[in-house]
């Protein structure tokens, strides 16, 4: 092929020239290679976690779409009057033929008594108020703003579950009984499962009972067999610095497991014998029940299954003025992809604009170019040379070079693809987390944070939005899709350049330019 | 058997110019030497164009071997039957004088073996030594590269050359060995020589002289 050896020769010729575009090229490739791959790895890690994911939701009322359905005026009562769901309605919603699991828990507050001594780290006692005001605004995690007419505090946390898959901090290994076993599924047995650190503290083992308080009425007390000890591997950890030493109940050495069917037969008994008062200056009715706070959790097997249950939910009655369907993994794992899907969208632009500025300078270079060799043109379409093998010739060149360039572009953007995108990842996920807290102080603490989170509050998730666990590194290989699209673009960036030169030469007529030169 | 039948031909640059070339009929033949002369700005090269397929007749015909060239491939038909020498060379500066020669012989695309050898012989006989086939043509002179030009016409076997002052440049001994050239592939190879001349000498080696003249409006 005299073609190919024609355009050896004439790269060779035109060296400076060449060297420059191969290194324009070269730049070209190599951001092209980062963005390509920050796209890739967005996409696989998208794939990949959505793929793993099992998605629970909770129905909870919409406090937002609560407020803005009625009149400003009757905003303060309508808040006041707000009803969790109960479970008779969420256990008609689990019939949607969407939904893998549904399970449900009771959470209530209890004081100790004499004997017991919750676990609580918070060396202040005295000024307990003025910390309650100061840290309302650190949010959700925060359980003394609950729904209305919560009653009093207590020191613990009980927690029924109507089955053992319910025990998400158990099931994902972050709670572990290393003492006796857990309690039945359905047992009416008050048997419980408690934190080391609190069987520690009080010498507690199994077989021993604890006695448990009413908060809002001490004369009414429940006892508790002790079925087994936990573990919980974040307590420790998470205890050191932050809020929930301030609070015994929400430390979670304070939690109490129980089954569903034991804590309500305590609930529903604590109600049948209440007082009921009513508060003078508020006009409202204070109870001197056990408050009991129901959660249900759906499980559903992807993120198709929960769009399609929160449609089946409204048809089987749902008020979606009143209630809302969340999965805190689904915002959890949007939360997480936040950055890396800013930096994608963000190397989508990038990509774009250096294709097109690279581009451009590109056709420059090939304009001149063919400008210098029109002569040259002429006079082999005079010898009897094809046009059209002439600008296969050039197409030629161009191709030659750009894909040097290529080589070179894509094994320097091979190696520093990674490093660059992980470092302009911890940028991004810096500026994120910067606004969230921004976002998190202009409502005061993540007003729509995580209130919505009925099941989530109290149960052991203690994560507020602000620390939310972002994708902060990927693995940015330069795989065969990445290699391919680089190929494409190369393909195009040789296409694009030499079209003007192909234009070019198919309108020039050999002897106007070999005339002109004499 | 004619090479060339010119029919009524007529030629000019423009639709609004005056015809450079008009009404023609010249008749080419094989094994001859012709001479084409006139004055500067008679048509001459322009002539040659028409007869190379450059341009195209704005009147009348040229008849190929009784093929209107005007309806052939013009590059199959430039880099395989017809060699031209152009006045100004046309040779590729960057290139050696071989690999001028035997570019012709690539883009003709017939079967050559030993190109470079073929080449070098070419260059020899046109009285170019090994040296100067080497260098590149941006460092030859003049009578030089016009001997490449005649080399690289001769490389590809074209049944017709078409020559516009092949021996303008060159003194009257390297002339005399040109003219030769030429004379043997008429006589010897059966070839149509056609050369444009300013030179009595050269008018009156070749079999035939056809005079143009100047086309006044
Ligand atoms: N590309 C062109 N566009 C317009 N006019 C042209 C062009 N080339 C040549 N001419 C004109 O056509 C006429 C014939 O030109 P041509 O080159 O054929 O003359 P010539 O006989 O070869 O002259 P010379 O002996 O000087 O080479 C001239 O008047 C010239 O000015
Ligand atoms: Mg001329």
């Amino acid at each position: 092929m005299y073609l190919l050896k024609n355009a050896l020769k004439s790269i060779s010729r035109a060296k400076t020239r060449n060297i420059l575009i191969v290194i324009i090229a070269s730049i070209i490739t190599i951001s092209a290679c980062i963005a390509l791959s920050i796209r890739q790895s967005a996409e696989t890690a998208r794939e990949a976690s959505i793929d793993q994911m099992k998605i629970t939701a909770q129905i909870s009322v919409d406090r937002q779409a609560m407020l803005k359905s009625v009149q400003s005026g009757d905003r303060t009562n309508v808040l006041r009057n707000i009803q969790g769901i109960s479970l008779e309605e969420m256990l008609s919603y689990a019939k949607s033929g969407n939904v893998d699991d549904f399970y449900y828990t009771l959470t209530s507050s209890l004081n100790s008594d004499e004997a017991t001594v919750p676990v609580d780290t918070s060396e202040v006692t005295e000024s307990t108020e003025d910390l309650n005001t100061q840290f309302e605004g650190m949010g959700p995690g925060g359980s003394r703003r609950g729904f209305a007419g919560m009653g009093n505090q207590g020191d613990f946390t009980v927690v029924g579950y109507s089955s053992h898959n319910a025990m998400s901090t158990f099931m994902d290994g972050t709670c572990k009984v290393i003492e006796g076993s857990v309690f039945a599924e359905d047992t009416k047995e008050p048997d419980c499962l408690i934190s080391d650190e609190l069987a520690l503290l009080n010498d507690l083992t199994v077989g021993d009972t604890i006695t448990l308080i009413n908060p809002n009425d001490e004369e009414e007390t429940v006892v508790m067999k002790i079925n087994g000890i936990y573990h919980n591997s974040e307590a420790a950890m998470s205890s050191g610095g932050d809020m929930m030493g301030f609070n015994a109940a929400s430390d979670p050495a304070n939690r109490i497991y129980t089954s569903y069917t034991a804590l309500r037969a305590v609930v529903d008994n604590s109600e049948a014998n209440a007082v009921v008062e009513v508060d003078e200056t508020t006009g409202r009715e204070i109870s001197t029940a056990l408050r009991g706070q129901e959660a249900g959790t759906y499980v559903l097997a992807d993120a198709t299954a929960y769009d399609a249950f929160q449609k089946d939910a409204e048809d089987l009655g749902l008020d979606t003025s009143i209630y809302a369907i969340t999965s805190p993994d689904l915002d959890d794992y949007e939360q997480s992809m936040i950055p890396l899907e800013r930096l994608s969208s963000y190397a989508a632009y990038f990509l774009l604009i250096v294709l097109i500025i690279g581009g451009a300078i590109l056709v420059i270079f090939q304009v001149f170019a063919i400008r210098e060799r029109k002569y040259e043109i002429g006079v082999l379409a005079a010898i009897g040379m094809n046009k059209r093998k002439v600008a296969a010739q050039f197409i030629a060149e161009v191709f030659i070079v750009t894909f040097i360039a290529i080589i070179i572009g894509t094994g320097t953007g091979s190696v520093i693809s990674v490093p660059v995108a992980n470092r302009l990842l911890q940028d991004q996920v810096q500026a994120v987390e910067v606004s969230q807290q921004t976002t998190m102080n202009n409502f005061g603490g993540g007003f729509e944070g995580r209130i919505p989170g009925g099941a989530g509050f109290l149960q052991g998730r203690m994560d507020g939005s602000g620390d939310a666990d972002y994708i902060s590194s990927i693995s940015a290989n330069v795989d065969i899709v990445v290699l391919l699209q680089l190929l494409f673009i190369g393909i195009l960036l040789t296409l694009v350049s030499s079209a003007s030169a192909i234009v070019s030469i198919l309108r020039y007529d050999p002897l106007k330019i070999l005339s002109n030169r004499s | 058997m004619s090479t060339f039948t010119l029919n009524n031909l007529c030629y000019s640059y423009g639709s609004r110019q005056r015809d450079v070339i008009s009404n023609l009929n010249y008749v080419f033949e094989d094994s001859k030497v012709y001479s084409i002369i006139g004055k500067s700005g008679a048509g001459k090269t322009t002539l040659l164009s028409l007869l190379s397929g450059l341009v195209k007749p704005t009147k009348g015909s040229i008849l190929y071997d009784g093929n209107d060239i005007s309806k052939m491939d013009p590059y199959r038909y430039r880099s395989n039957y017809v060699g031209v020498i152009f006045q100004s060379f046309n040779l590729l500066p960057h290139l050696t004088a071989i690999e001028n020669v035997v570019l012709s012989m690539d883009i003709s695309g017939k079967k050559i073996t030993g190109k470079k050898e073929k080449a070098q012989m070419l260059l020899n006989s046109v009285g170019l030594d090994d040296a100067t086939a080497h260098r590149r043509i941006l460092k030859l002179s003049g009578g030089e590269q016009q001997r490449v030009a005649i080399a690289r016409t001769l490389s590809y076997e074209p049944s017709v050359i078409l020559a516009d002052e092949p021996t303008g440049n060159l003194d009257g001994e390297t002339q005399t060995g040109i003219i030769n050239i030429f004379q043997d592939l008429a006589h010897k190879e059966g070839k149509c020589v056609i050369l444009v001349t300013h030179s009595p000498y050269v008018a009156q080696m070749s079999d035939m002289v056809y005079e143009l003249a100047v086309k006044k409006d």
